[in-house]
Order: structure tokens, then sequence, then C-alpha cells
């Protein structure tokens, strides 16, 4: 087993790659009663085109089954996985990414059992036609769950807005059609090709003994047989640099309009250092430009125009990436005018006194998340699968110059690459 | 836990060194009687006050003094807890061992104090301009309760299960109410908050227990006060045991309400989290486990258990043409408690779930303040063991009893337009 110290941020971390190929990380926590464990897959909903284990050719699955085998891994032949975390005192629970599936639990006692039984129940699918029937139903409500959120809607009608054919424009969960489509046997190829140990990650933080626990998980592991795993192809269609769709507004039943400007990257081939740096001045960008602190955010707040759900963020991953900046908002129009406008001016609005203040800034909210192991664990193996490391986010943040967040951010900045959707409240007669 | 010290009539602080974290946290809580004037007032104050101070006039310059403390985070917010109202200051910022050069510790306790003390006036009131704005953002907040379906249900079945009662008074008041607040009215407020409410003082944090006392006791200098405490509400009967409400919508919002004599801090609330914990409050519970995982009904489905006002919730998001079907499945489950039809797995489940939320809670340090926060005023040293043992002693005739001490009251259903 490897040990990997991280002086200044006095943690200790321990790596070792067990011979079926799955990649173990361990954090002890001094003082936490606590223990949170990820088992994650590369593998998410962007993932619908590639060759199947064993296959020649490639096949494209229904949308949101990625989601769908989530929820399914928790039915096994005797019943309820949640039944057992219970037992033992723990919170499961799982989740469904562009690009990442993770299922988790934390607890205070029986570590060693819940561990057992979350590397068990995710590494021993069961699925049957009745069982997958059952599901229909269930995620069917999810799915309608989340049509009734405006804020989700805007987020996805931004994406949608901005992709022309990456899956990422996809909910998810997929549709209540797509759902209707997805077989006992879809789930069985998505899950051997995609859940083999060479594809996934288990990243354990709190109070445990690193020693005892990686036997523990060697034990577990050798006791199991996997076949070689060639490497996963996926495939993807060409994307253009500029967004499919300029601007776009739908209506639901909400009190204020709310808009989204979209910034769609263009660089999305990076990975290891170069997309850690990349993504970070990216963010101290958005964060100079539109902060609390920033000449945007005392105009449009004086003038009325954003109330306390404004909110920007940067996502990069593989293939894709966009800024998302917006707010609810009185006059939508006027606030995207004004947002884009800052984009636009970016080069004379960046400074090196904004850069510096922002820098300190986010190395403080770094040290504050780690004292969260669910941000740990759950931002460290996002970071590993493109190859970046979560503790070298503090150095990498102090390098970083007032000339590399202006080379960064031109990946967002093009005007071909801005789009903006709104969601305006329907007329309504009684109110 | 926490050791606690008495500044003045009606002023508590309380520390606690931990190494066990990365931050220093401050958490200050004023109290007042909740009625809904009181709540806008507050509410307003809250904002204006994260806004700037005397130092600080804009708030830009105030969040990049916050920035350059390592991104200090400093917030205000509102909240409620059985009949009181609280305004809550709350502030994180790095432990100043893993910041190479530039301690920061005293820096925030100098800018608490003038966050605290010297607001941002004109002429000995709130500076009007700032007051509407935030006004403003307070009213657009209440607004947009209205956008999320679910929260805007549970906020409908409490106006009609508890009608001008603290149970349906909102933190952040109401629209009508927050408009009546202007600079004169919330320049009293202030007054009232810093000169009358009972003050709870937290710092938890890898500190020197003694030099912080001391620090806090000099920064801030709280004069005696005896605080108001609540009036005993009556508790408001429902104007209709069922309400049914259309939206431009594809979920229907089944929300139930249900009332008990067992409150926060009675013998028998021990008896009520567990029951609550095998009927609706887990995925191992009665509901998940029928409406959900046997039917295929819901994608969720819970209960929740609202010790302070006596009252349980249950919510789902079902498809709007089973709503009878869905009530009578969770009306089932609580007969199946009442005829005693609980396993010792049941149990055991839920015991477990209850101790593992709060030992997790405490490892966050916001989760230690709230946890001693709530359970300091009953007359006891509170410990996980103590609440570990109580709910140990729980059994199967305590749930039959609690769930037929439960009361139906009322349900709000909410939905499509077309539907049915």
């Amino acid at each position: 087993m490897e040990k990997i110290e991280f002086q200044q941020l006095d943690e200790t971390l321990y790596y070792k790659k067990l011979a079926n190929g799955l990649d173990v990380y361990i954090l002890p926590k001094k003082g936490f009663s606590k223990t949170f464990v990820t088992f994650t897959t590369k593998y998410g909903s962007v993932d619908r085109t590639f060759t199947p284990i064993g296959g020649k050719e490639p096949i494209t699955v229904p949308d949101g089954i990625a989601h769908f085998l989530e929820h399914k891994m928790f039915e096994k032949e005797e019943g309820d996985v949640f039944q057992k975390f219970s037992e033992n005192g723990a919170s499961a629970n799982a989740f469904t990414s562009f690009t990442r599936t993770a299922y988790l639990f934390s607890a205070t006692e029986h570590i060693f059992e819940n561990t057992e039984t979350l590397l068990d129940f995710v590494q021993e699918p069961y699925f049957t036609e009745k069982t997958v029937e059952k599901e229909k139903g269930i995620i069917g409500q999810e799915i309608t769950m989340y049509d009734d959120q405006p804020d989700w809607r805007l987020y996805f009608g931004t994406i949608e807005n901005m992709y022309h054919n990456h899956p990422v424009k996809i909910d998810i969960a997929g549709t209540i059609e797509s759902i209707n489509q997805i077989t006992a046997e879809h789930l069985y190829t998505c899950y051997n090709t995609f859940y083999h140990p060479s594809n996934m990650l288990l990243f354990i933080v709190g109070n445990v003994d690193p020693e005892e626990m990686i036997n523990f998980i060697e034990e577990n592991q050798n006791k199991k047989s996997f076949k070689e795993a060639p490497k996963i192809e996926r495939f993807f269609e060409e994307e253009p640099q500029e967004v499919a769709i300029k601007e776009r507004e739908i209506k639901m039943d909400v009190q204020q309009p709310k808009v989204y400007v979209g910034l769609k990257a263009k660089n999305t081939d990076l990975s290891g250092d170069e997309m850690l740096k990349n993504e970070l001045a990216i963010q101290i960008g958005l964060e100079c430009l539109f902060g609390r602190a920033s000449d945007f955010y005392t105009d449009v707040y004086e003038n009325g125009l954003i109330d306390e759900s404004f909110a920007y963020d940067f996502t990069l991953e593989k293939g894709f990436g966009f800024a998302l900046i917006g707010s609810d908002s009185p006059d939508p129009d006027k606030l995207a005018e004004k947002i884009l406008h800052a984009v636009n001016h970016a080069e004379e609005i960046f400074n090196e006194d904004s850069i510096g203040r922002i820098k300190r800034k986010k190395i403080g909210f770094f040290l504050r998340a780690l004292n969260s192991l669910e941000y740990i664990a759950n931002q460290f193996t996002r970071y590993k699968f493109n190859d970046m490391n979560l503790f070298d986010v503090v150095p990498v943040i102090e390098k970083i110059t007032l000339e590399d967040v202006k080379k960064a951010f031109q990946s967002i900045q093009g005007e071909s690459q801005q789009t903006i959707f709104k969601i305006l409240p329907v007329s309504r007669n009684q109110k | 836990m926490f050791q606690t010290t008495k500044l003045a009539e009606g002023v508590s602080l309380h520390i606690r060194k931990t190494t066990q974290f990365k931050t220093v946290n401050f958490s200050f809580k004023w109290r007042a009687p909740l009625t809904t004037k009181a709540a806008a007032e507050r509410a307003v104050l809250s904002n204006v006050l994260q806004h700037s101070n005397e130092k600080f006039k804009k708030s830009a310059e105030f969040r990049s003094h916050l920035d350059d403390l390592y991104g200090t985070m400093l917030y205000f917010d509102v909240s409620k807890r059985g009949g009181e109202h609280t305004v809550v200051l709350n502030v994180e910022t790095v432990n100043d061992q893993y910041l190479s050069n530039h301690p920061v510790l005293n820096d925030v306790i100098d800018l608490l104090q003038t966050v605290i003390f010297q607001p941002n006036f004109e002429n000995g009131q709130f500076v009007p301009s700032i007051v509407e704005r935030e006004k403003q953002m307070v009213i657009q907040r209440i607004e947009s309760v209205f956008d999320d379906k679910t929260r805007y249900a549970q906020q409908r079945l409490t106006q009609i299960l508890r009608p001008n009662h603290p149970a349906s008074i909102p933190a952040s008041g109401t629209i009508e109410t927050v408009k009546e607040v202007n600079p004169e009215s919330l320049t009293e407020a202030y007054y009232s908050m810093i000169n009358n409410d009972k003050i709870d003082i937290y710092v938890a944090g890898d500190i020197d227990v003694e030099a912080m006392r001391e620090k806090i006791r000099k920064a801030f200098p709280f004069k005696d006060r005896t605080p108001q405490t609540p009036a005993v509400n009556e508790d408001s009967k429902p104007a209709k045991d069922y309400v049914k409400e259309y939206q431009d919508m594809k979920q229907g919002k089944l929300h139930m309400g249900f009332s008990t004599p067992v409150r926060f801090g009675d013998p028998d609330f021990p008896k009520m989290q567990v029951f609550n914990g095998v009927f609706g409050g887990y995925a191992h519970s009665k509901l998940f486990m029928n409406v959900r995982e046997w039917e295929s009904l819901c994608y969720y489905v819970s209960s929740s258990y609202a010790p302070h006002y006596g009252l349980l919730y249950v919510i789902s998001g079902i498809e709007p043409k089973n709503e009878k079907k869905a009530t009578d499945i969770i009306f089932e489950q609580l007969e199946e408690i009442k005829r005693g039809n609980v396993t010792d797995l049941e149990l055991n489940q839920t015991r477990a779930m209850l101790v593992n939320h709060l030992r997790e809670a405490l490892d966050l340090p916001r989760g230690q303040i709230d946890i001693f926060d709530q359970y300091k005023d009953l007359d006891e040293e509170f410990s996980v063991d103590l609440w570990k043992k109580r709910w140990h002693k729980v059994t199967k005739e305590d749930l039959q009893e609690m769930a037929s001490l439960l009361k139906h009251e009322a349900t709000y259903f909410l939905c499509g337009k077309e539907a049915e």
C-alpha cells in the first residue's frame, strides 16, 4: 500500500491498486466518529453508445439506463439492500451523474459489515423482467417530479440549447418513453461492460485503520473472480463548437421569470494538471466577473435584476463543459444582456487585485470543504477519473496568475458559444 | 460537549474545543417570540445586517474583506422553533494553523463586533434604499416557495392545519408584513434584538478556551436582559380536513397532517421518534417499503415529526389518479402499527438509524452547535448514549400506543388541472 502525505493539509492518503484492477483509497480522519465510503464506476448518462464487453459492434442503449441500473442494483433476490444497511445503522444512497454512478453509505458502527454489504451488492447484479417492470412506475414518478421543478428545467433547458449531438443534453433519468424500452438484458449488458473493478474506484474516509481496512477489502475482492476486461470503447458524435440554439423560452406555473446564460466551453479535451488549472482559472474568472464583490453584482443587485437565487457555476468533463450564470429576475432579458456584457468585456475587468483576493477566498473554501467527508470522497473520485488530484487544489490555485485566468477564460468567451434560456410564468386569470 | 458561561442575564456563551475540524465556527442566536410581524421585521433585519455595516458601507467592500480573510463565510439567517423566532449569524473561518503566513482569527472577531454593534446607519436609522432593496429580496424569497411545488404544498398544508399559529407562520413572515417594514420599525427591531432577545453564542474549533472566553466577553458586551418567553399557543383547529388545489403541473403532491400530544422533551418523546422511524422516516420504513417498493406508486414517500408543534407530516409525489390508493395504503400502514405488526428487525433498524444520525450530525461543526442548542434546555446532560438507551427501551407496545394517539387532521392535495 502506498502512503501519500499532504503536510500543509495535515492529511495522509493510502492507495492500493488491487489485482482485479480496483483502485482503493483510504483517508483516515482523526476525531470523527463517522466513516463515509463511496464505490463509483466511471459510467454515467453520457455513455450511451459503446462496444459491449465481448461484442464487436457498437450499440446504443435507451436513454436513462445508467440511472435505471443504479436503482435496480439495490434490489436483490432476498430483498432490498437498504434493509441490510439500516440493520447496521448505515445511511445508504446512490447517484448518477453525466459521467459517474456512485454507491455510498455513511455509518458510525459496523464499518466492516457495511463495507462488505456495499462491495457485494454492487458486484452481484440481480435483474429480472418483473423487477425491471416494477421500477418503471417509481422512476416515472422521479422523472415527473423533476419535470415540475423549474430549477431543473432551467438547468437542462440551457444545456439542450448548447449541444447539437452530445448526450449531455439528455436528461440523466431519460424520459418516460425511453425507460419503457429498458429490459433486464440491457441492464446486464451495461453492467458487465461498465462495472468491472478496473473501471471503478473505492474511497473510504473517516474513522478507519488503513491496514485493517485494505486487508478486509482485498480478502473480499479475492473471493470473487472477474474476467480480464478490455479497454472500454465509447463513441460520441462530432460536436460543433457553437451552440445549437441561441435563445429559447418555455412557460411554467411560476411566480418569477427565470433566466440562465450558458457559455459552452471550447477546451474539453484536457486532463490531469492542465485540466485542473483550466477549471480553477475559469472558476476564478467567473467569480471575478459575477461574485458578490464585483461591479456587475453591485449593479444588478441595486437595480433589482436579481434575487437570492443568483448563481454561477462551471462544469468540465471530458468532451463537454459549460458555464451557467443566472437568476430569478423581473427582467430576464436585461439581466442576460448585462451578463453577456460582462463576459464580452472580461479581459478589461480581470485585474491582479481581484484575482489575488479570489484566490485566497477559494483556498479558504477548499479548506472548509475538507471538514466534509462527503465532499472529500465525491470530489476526489471525480478528480481522479479525470487524472487530477483533489489535494493539488491549493498549490495549483496559488500558482494561477492573471494571465492564466485570461487565457483559460477564452474557452467560454466566443459569441457563438453563448445561449440564453428563460422560463416565463404562464398567465393566470385567478392570480 | 460545550462549556457554558453566563455572560449576562439572558446571554450565554458555549465553547467547545475540538481538533476535528480545519475551521473555527461561531454562531450567534437571538431569540424572541414568534409573530408574523416579528418574523418579517427580523428577516429583513438579517438581510440588512448581512449587506453592510458602518465600516464597510458598500456590500462589495464588505464581501471583498471577507474574501481577504480566506473566504470567511458569514451569513445571517432566520428560523423558528416552537413559539420562538431566531435570527442566527453563522461564521466559519479557516483555522490559522493551515494558513502559512496570515492569521485571521482576531480580524474575524473584530469584524463580528462591527457587524453586530455598528450597523450602517444614516441619521440614526438604517439606510432607506438598502431597506427597500432587502425587503424586495425577502419578498422574492417568500414568492419563490410557490415555484417549488413540494415546499408550496407543505406550506399550504400547515396553513390549513394550524391557521394563525406558529406552526404555519413562515420564518420570513408574509409578503404583506414584509411590505410594512420601514427604516424606523427596522431600527427599533434591531435595538430590541440586541437589548431584549435571549442570546446564545457558540464557538467550536481548535481554540484556547480561556483566551476565547475573554475575547468574546470583551468584544460582545451584551447587557442583562429578561427575555420574553413565548406565549403558549392554543392549537388552532383546521378549517377543513381536505383541500385539493390545481396548478399547471404533472405530479400530484399528497401532504397529510397528523397531530400527537407528544412534544419535544416529553417522557414519551423517544417513543414518538422511534414511531416516526418505523412508520416513514427511512428507506426501511413501512411507507417506503409499501407505497414505493411494493406498489410502485411514487419515487418519494416519507413521514417527518415536528416535535415542537406536536405534528407529524406524511408527504409523497404520485400520479394524480392514484391519490385514493396511496392515501389508503398510508392509513393502512398506520393501522398495521396500531395492530402491533412491527417486527424486531424494523425496531432495531430504526434504533440503529436514530443513533447513527445523531452521531453523524456531531461530525459537523454546525451539527454540534445545533444539536447542543436543541437539547440544552432539557434538564439533563446531553449524550448520545443517553438517547441510545432511551430508544432501546421503546417497545412494540409503545409504538401501538403512539399510533393510536396519532390523529389525522387534514390532507392537502396539489395537482394538474386535467387530472382524473
